[in-house]
């Protein structure tokens, strides 16, 4: 029996799991824009809107992180454009940064190591996460190359040596600095260019250098958000704010008013 | 977004039950649960499922009609077309007739050790 015939009994006071005789072509619309615009034609005892509330998934508690081996897991991203390594050791603490291409890895042992690995384009370091893209973006599988990185960060690690410049830490602005920055970049370049599209950003927090925003308006939920993220607003803030390490976003692409579209 | 098979939810009611019924909500349309077994009064344990056989633009987890309904965790078990099973937790919440907390996640990425 199909969920639509059984949401259909519901609306019809009937037990939902009976079976209807009617087509499914005669069937309620799916959810879209054009069947939400009219909930209370179709469904008349449509329950009024509900507002949702988004829990942070809890995090499965792992023996990993306080084992003597260095463990190193790597994910790939949804479209293969980066990946993910999580380290069981802390790279950076309390700040993030962002390593461009290989001049600007100078005296950090770690971004060296990755560097030298041919296909590594850029580096993100993250508390005990590190993000890679790589210089061939037709390739698609991340094996190879996450092995090579594995083993070398791995021998970083295990030589004992700092990981990251200890320049780039002291040479870092204040928060406050960051933030204003930060702000200022949304509101005089960011924000104007979306606007164009019914979008809005809004700066959530700065802690240490990494940035976490919001997308709002046409941008939630918008296909296009992850490209205007990492191609428009990456760039644009780094170039206002060269100190600027992680860029985070806490959008909850799944809700907003056109989710998908 | 992966087809919906089914899934399974396991709901740890807090200090302050509902008498129910309980209800999800997927794309819009609110739903009871399937084979449910427990119940939600204060510290009972509430289980419940549903065969989708879609693809789930949103699924929650409806508050009550009336009164509070304090939750201590929701467990989720998610079966999807062309991936492994998958489970995800949520903490606590509080729910009530203008309230529901949205249950889905898409699955994992695959991970592997390097």
């Amino acid at each position: 029996m199909s969920l639509i015939n059984k949401v259909k009994n519901i609306f019809a006071d009937k037990d939902p799991l009976e079976e209807s005789n009617t087509q499914v072509a005669d069937s309620s619309p799916p959810a879209s824009a054009e069947s939400s615009e009219k909930p209370a034609e179709n469904f008349p005892d449509q329950p009024q809107e509900r507002m949702t509330i988004n829990l942070p998934v809890m995090k499965q508690s792992s023996s990993a992180q306080q084992s003597d081996e260095i463990l190193i897991k790597a994910q790939p991203s949804v479209g293969n454009d980066q990946c993910v390594f999580m380290v069981n050791r802390t790279l950076l603490e309390g700040y993030s940064w962002y390593f461009a291409n290989f001049e600007s890895a100078a005296e950090s042992p770690l971004a060296e190591a990755l560097f030298s690995l041919e296909d590594v384009e850029t580096v993100l370091v993250l508390e005990s996460t590190l993000t890679i893209t790589r210089k061939d973006k037709t390739i698609v599988d991340w094996k190879p190359l996450a092995f090579e990185v594995g083993a070398a960060v791995r021998k970083v690690l295990e030589e004992g040596s700092p990981l990251i410049a200890e320049k780039i830490i002291a040479d870092l602005p204040a928060e406050d600095v960051i933030r204003k920055g930060i702000q200022e970049n949304i509101d005089a370049e960011v924000n104007p260019g979306v606007a164009g599209h019914g979008g809005h950003i809004v700066l959530k927090s700065v802690k240490g250098n990494t940035v976490t925003i919001q997308m709002g308006g046409g941008c939630q939920g918008c296909s296009a958000a992850d490209l205007t993220l990492k191609q428009g607003i990456h760039g644009s803030f780094r170039k206002a704010v060269p100190m600027v390490g992680a860029i985070l976003d806490e959008t909850d692409h799944s809700a907003g008013v056109n989710p998908y579209f | 977004m992966p087809k919906l098979n089914s899934f399974k939810v396991k709901i740890e009611t807090g200090d302050q039950g509902t008498p129910g019924p309980v209800q999800f909500s997927i794309n819009r349309h609110n739903v009871p649960f399937e084979n449910v077994t427990g119940g939600t009064d204060a510290s009972a344990v509430f289980e419940g499922g549903f065969e989708v056989n879609s693809f789930a633009h949103s699924l929650t987890l409806v508050g009550p009609e009336k009164g509070q309904w304090h939750i201590k965790k929701i467990s989720v078990n998610f079966d999807c077309e062309g991936t492994q099973p998958y489970s995800v937790a949520y903490g606590e919440v509080a729910l009530d007739e203008t309230s529901q907390v949205n249950l889905w996640q898409d699955p994992p990425q695959p991970v592997f050790d390097v």
